[in-house]
């Protein structure tokens, strides 16, 4: 427990330092920044109860996708903002490594399965931020859609 | 209306610069085009270029080229340009009062230097902590970050490449952990080379490589997919030659 809320708490100060090179501010830092707990905090919900790393790394995406898209529409700013910055945690920066480790002392198999594992996790990653981007879109366009025809209903009534 | 055209490409270039995505551009360029008379507007663009047309009344046309190279991503700039370009599509506006404000938003505040090499350090403890390394860790990794930070400052000034200069920050950060481990400064070299790793690695990217690709940009999709590849070669590139040195030295 103590040891996931040190990583919570790195993963945040990680994004933090992102949020700052990305020149975000005021409200949209602190929220970036939630973000990021958000993220990892999920995933090490999710890895408790689901076995599988890709399908947990997935499932944290989407909900942290979700998360930039209302933010994004609370705040009235670009949703890219909040993907990458509260996504960052996610990064599967330790598989890369070790994948060029491993490519380097020529330890094939090692190498191979390391490969594989980056590839799968920053595929779950991308997909979950497009599951729910589109998802976002859709309703945005239905809910646009029904605004109108009512409009129309009143219109003519 | 050729003024207009200047006025609007000027803003969605300074978006494109600054880190948004394709789709937002075009998306934005297209309104606001039509909010200020346009008849019909056509834009292609790509992470490195832009063409737009707009006609107006009586069939005459006005286009123009940008060829765009993209600089650090700073989202307080594209927040404000949103905010601009929603602005030109619900109130009226000449194109001299959207020419001031655009100025406006791009002598925007940025955060201090001093503080970008401190966040460069921050990350990479951080993340050292993150992925499992102690705290003689997160001291070395918090002093690399800085030096990997100078490194990309005076490669950039050196060589204006970004590929380049991941090249050399990886080495250095390579590098310099090697030495401090010899120096037996701690114990767990893969943590701090993680650690600062991540401060290097193409993770925007790909997210906004990905993003592209599925929303239909499949030329800029790939252009960023290739880039972010790119940049991971050359991470690795850096680490490699190191390691090769390193083997061979020590």
């Amino acid at each position: 427990m103590k040891e996931a809320l040190l990583q919570i708490f790195m993963g945040a100060i990680g994004s933090m330092g992102f949020a700052i090179l990305f020149n975000i501010r005021g409200k949209r830092f602190i929220t970036a920044t939630l973000g990021a707990v958000l993220s990892w905090g999920s995933y090490l919900l999710f890895s408790r109860f689901i076995g599988d790393n890709t399908v947990c790394y997935f499932l944290a995406s989407v909900l942290t996708s979700f998360y930039a898209e209302i933010m994004a529409r609370v705040l009235k700013t670009p949703t890219t903002t909040f993907i990458i910055t509260s996504l960052i945690p996610l990064v599967p920066g330790s598989s890369l490594y070790y994948t060029m480790a491993y490519a380097f002392e020529s330890a094939q198999g090692k190498f191979v399965a390391r490969a594989a594992e980056t590839l799968k996790l920053s595929s779950a990653l991308a997909l979950g931020v497009i599951v729910a981007t589109t998802f976002t879109k859709v309703l945005m366009t239905h809910l646009a859609k029904k605004a109108q025809q009512k409009k129309e209903k009143a219109v003519i009534s | 209306m050729k003024d207009i055209l200047t006025c609007v490409m000027d803003i969605g270039e300074n978006m494109l610069i600054n880190g948004a995505e394709v789709h937002r551009v075009e998306e934005s360029i297209q309104r606001m085009c039509y909010a200020l008379g346009a008849k019909r507007v056509d834009i292609f663009i790509i992470t490195t270029s832009m063409v737009a047309t707009i006609y107006g009344e009586g069939g005459a046309f006005y286009s123009q080229t940008r060829r765009v190279t993209t600089g650090d991503v700073n989202y307080e700039v594209i927040h404000r340009l949103n905010k601009l370009s929603r602005k030109i599509c619900s109130v009226p506006m000449t194109t001299a009062e959207i020419q001031a404000e655009l100025q406006d938003v791009l002598c925007c505040k940025k955060y201090p230097s001093w503080l970008e090499y401190a966040a460069y350090s921050v990350i990479a403890a951080a993340f050292t902590v993150f992925f499992g390394g102690g705290w003689a860790e997160a001291v070395v990794s918090l002093l690399i970050g800085f030096l990997v930070r100078c490194t990309i400052h005076f490669a950039e000034k050196a060589i204006h490449n970004k590929i380049f200069s991941r090249f050399f920050s990886s080495l250095v950060a390579t590098a310099l952990a090697y030495v401090a481990h010899r120096l037996h400064l701690f114990d767990s070299i893969d943590t701090v080379l993680i650690g600062n790793i991540m401060t290097l690695i193409p993770g925007t990217g790909l997210t906004n490589a990905f993003r592209d690709l599925f929303t239909g940009d499949s030329i800029s999709g790939l252009l960023r997919t290739v880039e972010a590849a790119l940049t991971a070669l050359a991470i690795a590139a850096g680490y490699f030659l190191v390691a090769l040195l390193g083997g061979a030295v020590l």
